[in-house]
């Protein structure tokens, strides 16, 4: 009897197991199918520097180049990256070398709800906040690159301080009992010792923030400008993933278009795996 | 003190003041903007209005996005649990760890938009069974079950092992052991991470926008009917251009359920957490 319940409650366990990694596997298969007929009509590098987004040829022939998106998407979660990490390392800093316990306990949870706001209402700030106030300076249209990067950085916030700090955090503890035996300021030797210190591992983070960001659909697509344009800051610019979620809706299965939508989705897939893969390797040999 | 130390000392303060800052005001502007379009009629009335949401309520996409939250979370989480238990006690073999491993890394970095892209193609047009809250809920279930595996996996590790192999020592099977001690001793982990993953699944919009969600349909019965979702309701309100109250309206709601599932999920965990010593 109760050898049955053990085998039963292993085969359960093995079985779903089994089934999710089937499921997610068979995900990245269909994706990947979907895919490739695309490069049976377009070949691979026109679809990866082509300039050019004509899935349906109302005037000339159609044209499935993605370059501009490839580079909007890379722009605008390189741009928000960069303001997060200025904001992001002085608060892992704040959590590492300043909080008490009690604090920490407290600020964490706390700057966690970021990671809980859907992107949809922090779309609907940028666009009432950012974009207005980009509209009140002047910008003609409010909605750009630089706008849908500000509000990027906030999204990404929170991973980078969690891991940030988490870094700082190791490299205090193991660092300040010999800076105080020598007689050096706290501050002095954060400057001087733990930060240079950690800035590989903040920079692995960074990198990682990056496809965070990358993969972000709807709040970027509402302050963007979406326009098949080369990315400028001030500019109007689009992403891989707010041009699937634009236009899969009126890509007919089968055709073309629907493919190359696909397509799209399987190189910001493959960004995102190359980056995470390349970042996890080098964060195993540099930080053991 | 010299200026790099000061330099370091105000960066460091002056970030953290910028962080809480921005997390106060996200909140305080969705709440005092939001709190005039909230009534009981908004949170228990159908939509109306010339252009659809102008008036009335948003009782159905309220209900439209527990029904996609349930479903995900069933489809997501109890998976979830049982990969997390196979990884940490079951599996034996390092290669089979490292695929599953990463497999679910993998997963984890496919942008929301393409799981509702796969959940589209696959079943809604392939598989002929439409929009509905089932298409929906697999491809939410697919986005949050490796950021539900992780935390869960991790809090199964932190059991110290002595714990485990004393337990298998007095003879008690596997079964016993990990549904009596190990899921006891991680329940606060288990659940905060439950409820942060339905809250995931509860505010994104980009995998139902093609596979379920619609603008307008009445509290689904059953989850073979398409529905409507608070983030799609609040997109599509948004897109209309009319409505800025109801607008402002479900964005407070949506802020209220964030702020009080994230402080349930962290006060339990604290509540139930184990030191190990």
């Amino acid at each position: 009897m109760r050898n049955a319940k053990n085998l039963l409650f292993s085969s359960f366990i093995y079985a779903l197991t089994a089934l999710m990694v089937f499921v997610l596997v068979f995900v990245i298969f269909f994706i990947v199918r979907e895919a490739l007929p695309l490069f049976r009509e377009v070949p691979l590098s026109d679809f990866l520097l082509g300039q050019r987004w004509m899935p349906i040829g109302y005037v000339g022939n159609p044209a499935y180049g993605i370059g501009n998106f490839i580079l909007g998407t890379l722009l605008v979660s390189a741009v928000a990256m960069l303001f997060s990490v200025i904001v992001g390392v002085g608060t892992a800093l704040y959590l590492a070398c300043v909080a008490s316990d009690r604090q920490r306990s407290l600020l964490y949870p706390f700057i966690d709800l970021l990671a809980g706001i859907p992107s949809v209402v922090y779309g609907f700030i940028g666009l009432v906040i950012i974009v207005k106030f980009f509209l009140k300076l002047g910008h003609p249209s409010g909605v750009s690159v630089l706008a849908a990067a500000i509000l990027l950085s906030v999204m990404i916030l929170p991973f980078l301080v969690s891991s940030i700090s988490d870094t700082l955090r190791k490299l205090y503890m193991a660092h300040l009992p010999s800076s105080n035996a020598l007689g050096v300021e706290p501050w002095h030797a954060t400057a001087h010792v733990i930060l240079p210190l950690a800035g590989k591992s903040i920079l692995l983070s960074s990198i990682l923030a990056i496809s965070r960001a990358m993969g972000e659909t709807m709040a970027v697509m509402m302050v963007m400008g979406n326009a098949n344009l080369f990315p400028t800051l001030l500019g109007k610019g689009e992403t891989i993933a707010s041009l699937i979620a634009l236009e899969m809706g009126t890509a007919e299965v089968g055709s073309t278009h629907y493919h190359a939508l696909f397509a799209a989705g399987l190189i910001l897939m493959l960004l995102l795996l190359i980056i995470n893969t390349a970042i996890n390797a080098i964060q195993k040999k540099v930080l053991g | 003190m010299r200026f790099s130390a000061k330099f370091v000392k105000s960066w460091a303060y002056i970030s953290m003041a910028v962080t809480v800052l921005v997390i106060v005001f996200l909140f305080a502007y969705v709440f005092f903007m939001g709190s005039g379009a909230i009534s009981l009629a908004f949170i228990t009335e159908m939509p109306r209005g010339a252009v659809l949401g102008s008036e009335g309520g948003i009782w159905p996409a309220i209900a439209g996005s527990l029904w996609f939250t349930g479903t995900a979370l069933i489809l997501g989480g109890i998976p979830a649990l049982a990969t997390a238990v196979c990884l940490v006690f079951y599996c034996k073999d390092k290669r089979i760890y490292n695929f599953i491993r990463s497999v679910i890394q993998s997963i984890a970095g496919i942008p929301s938009i393409a799981l509702g892209l796969f959940s589209y193609s696959l079943l809604v047009r392939t598989m002929g069974i439409g929009r509905c809250v089932l298409a929906g809920g697999i491809a939410l279930a697919i986005m949050i079950f490796p950021f539900i595996e992780v935390r869960i996996e991790k809090a199964l590790n932190e059991i110290p092992r002595a714990l485990i192999l004393s337990s298998y020592a007095l003879g008690i099977s596997h079964s016993y052991t990990v549904t009596k001690l190990v899921l006891r001793a991680i329940r606060g982990e288990l659940v905060s991470g439950l409820i942060l993953g339905a809250c995931f699944a509860m505010g994104a919009t980009a995998p139902i926008i093609f596979t379920g969600g619609v603008a307008y349909a009445a509290p689904p019965d059953s989850v073979m009917q398409p529905a409507m979702a608070l983030p799609l309701h609040l997109y599509l309100l948004l897109a209309q251009g009319t409505t800025m109250p109801q607008v402002y309206g479900t964005a407070f709601v949506l802020m209220i359920i964030v702020l009080v599932s994230n402080t349930v999920a962290t006060v339990y965990a604290r509540r139930e957490k184990h030191t190990w010593k």
